[in-house]
């Protein structure tokens, strides 16, 4: 028997697919998937929101689990500012009959300055904005902004959305890790230019809400100048992609055309915040 | 502002880790199947086959276990590829060139150790692979895998031709 010895084969057991366009394929094809499943269930969402009786809404978010949220827990005090702010939202949404909310008012200890609407008529203002706002009409309108959400139910399409990103990245398997942060922050940009709509839409109800509150929108955007503008400069859009309330010359503008058309005055007495 | 920086460096630290895992894994890789092939060219004449049994024509004077043994682990890169295989399924490449580079350098080891032994021919050569678990994850992780090479090292009066 002859001995005829053979090199071994490069070419069989090793795949010759560079692993760079492997890893793009992937990737691409993965995150495509996701998206795909996000975009169906935020749909189905949309579909479903508006038949989400606002009752069986109050009753599932009864504000139980406010006691976590607000940090008032015992021996500590809540916030003295927020039976202000409790209050102004009243007077505000009086301006809103027949709304079938129980709305209260919740201040929340953080220094970003945010405010968010949760199911159930609980608006969660942070301090960090109290400590920013200068007027009352100011924090009017930051409220009268999140009782838009209400009327068109953003809040419930923004949970819907929520959960939704959230089953996408538990079911193809990175609930952490720099993977899944890597795909978060794609949803989040992603997600930001469906909102735009909903935010112009709250902002002129929320504007709607100040002047029949005040006579006047005096002062209610001036909140809004202070901000960063995101056209400014590079870190400043960064800032406002990340921001769930980006804020923009377009924006203040949008809201200055509003009022023009509905006859809102922009003349007016800005009445101090009564907080101190 | 702070939410920026502190989301580009989520960002940032794992995709910079998957370049750098990736340009040193390849450029390890790269010149570990370098040294391979020009080891297998040189011990070209010395086999190293499958036989349970010598042939008739071999006329063997000693014999003994020769083995060959290499611990090969896995960089993030290629753990990352892994990692988007198991979602979707389908062949995980990026094991494969780790696999084959283990496999061949087992082998050229078991040659490596039958000569330093006196042998001219190694006979029955078996592969066996294990995985070296990680005490991380309890035990699931992955340190790395074996691969081991073992024969019968056969010294011949006359090496086949």
């Amino acid at each position: 028997m002859s001995f005829d010895p053979a090199l071994p084969d490069d070419s069989v057991n090793v795949s010759r697919t560079h692993p760079v366009r492997e890893a793009l394929v992937l990737v691409a094809g993965i995150a495509g998937i996701g998206a795909g499943l996000f975009v169906a269930i935020a749909l189905a969402v949309d579909l479903l929101v508006p038949r989400v009786p606002p009752q069986l809404e109050s009753w599932l978010f009864d504000g139980s689990w406010l006691s976590v949220a607000d940090g008032s827990r015992e021996g500590e005090a809540a916030d003295p500012r927020s039976a202000v702010v409790d209050d102004l939202l009243m007077r505000l949404s009086a301006h809103w009959p027949d709304h079938p909310y129980a709305f209260r008012a919740v201040v929340l200890e953080e220094d970003e300055p945010n405010a968010m609407a949760f199911p159930g008529g609980v608006i969660v203002v942070t301090s960090g904005l109290l400590d920013r706002v200068e007027s009352e009409n100011e924090l009017a309108f930051v409220l009268g902004h999140e009782l838009g959400h209400y009327q068109h139910r953003d809040h419930l399409r923004g949970l819907g959305r929520g959960l939704a990103f959230g089953l996408v990245m538990t079911a193809l398997g990175w609930g952490g890790g720099g993977t899944a942060r890597l795909f978060t922050f794609a949803g989040l940009l992603a997600g930001r230019g469906f909102e735009r709509d909903q935010e112009a839409a709250a902002d002129a109800f929320g504007l709607g809400l100040v002047d029949a509150e005040y006579g006047h929108v005096a002062g209610a955007a001036d909140f809004f100048r202070r901000l960063p503008d995101p056209n400014d400069g590079v870190t400043e859009r960064i800032a406002s992609y990340l921001a769930t309330h980006p804020v923009s010359a377009e924006r203040i503008q949008a809201l200055s055309r509003t009022a023009e058309e509905q006859g809102w005055s922009a003349l007016g007495p800005v009445i101090p915040l009564a907080t101190e | 502002m702070d939410s920026a920086i502190q989301s580009a460096i989520e960002i940032g630290f794992p995709l910079s880790l998957l370049v750098f895992a990736y340009v040193v894994g390849s450029t390890i890789e790269r010149r570990h199947y370098r040294r391979i092939r020009v080891r297998e060219r040189q011990w070209q004449r010395v086999p190293a086959v499958t036989f349970r049994s010598t042939p008739a024509s071999w006329q063997v004077s000693e014999s003994g276990l020769v083995t060959g043994s290499v611990v090969i682990s896995v960089d993030y890169f290629k753990r990352f590829l892994a990692g988007l295989r198991q979602f979707i399924g389908g062949r995980v490449k990026s094991y494969e060139s780790m696999l084959d580079r283990a496999r061949r350098e087992a082998v050229l080891r078991l040659k490596a150790d039958a000569m330093e032994r006196g042998y001219n021919a190694v006979v029955g050569v078996r592969l066996e692979t294990s995985r070296m678990a990680n005490g991380r994850r309890n035990g699931q992780g992955i340190a790395g895998l074996e691969v081991l090479a073992y024969g019968t090292g056969l010294l011949l009066r006359q090496p086949p031709a």
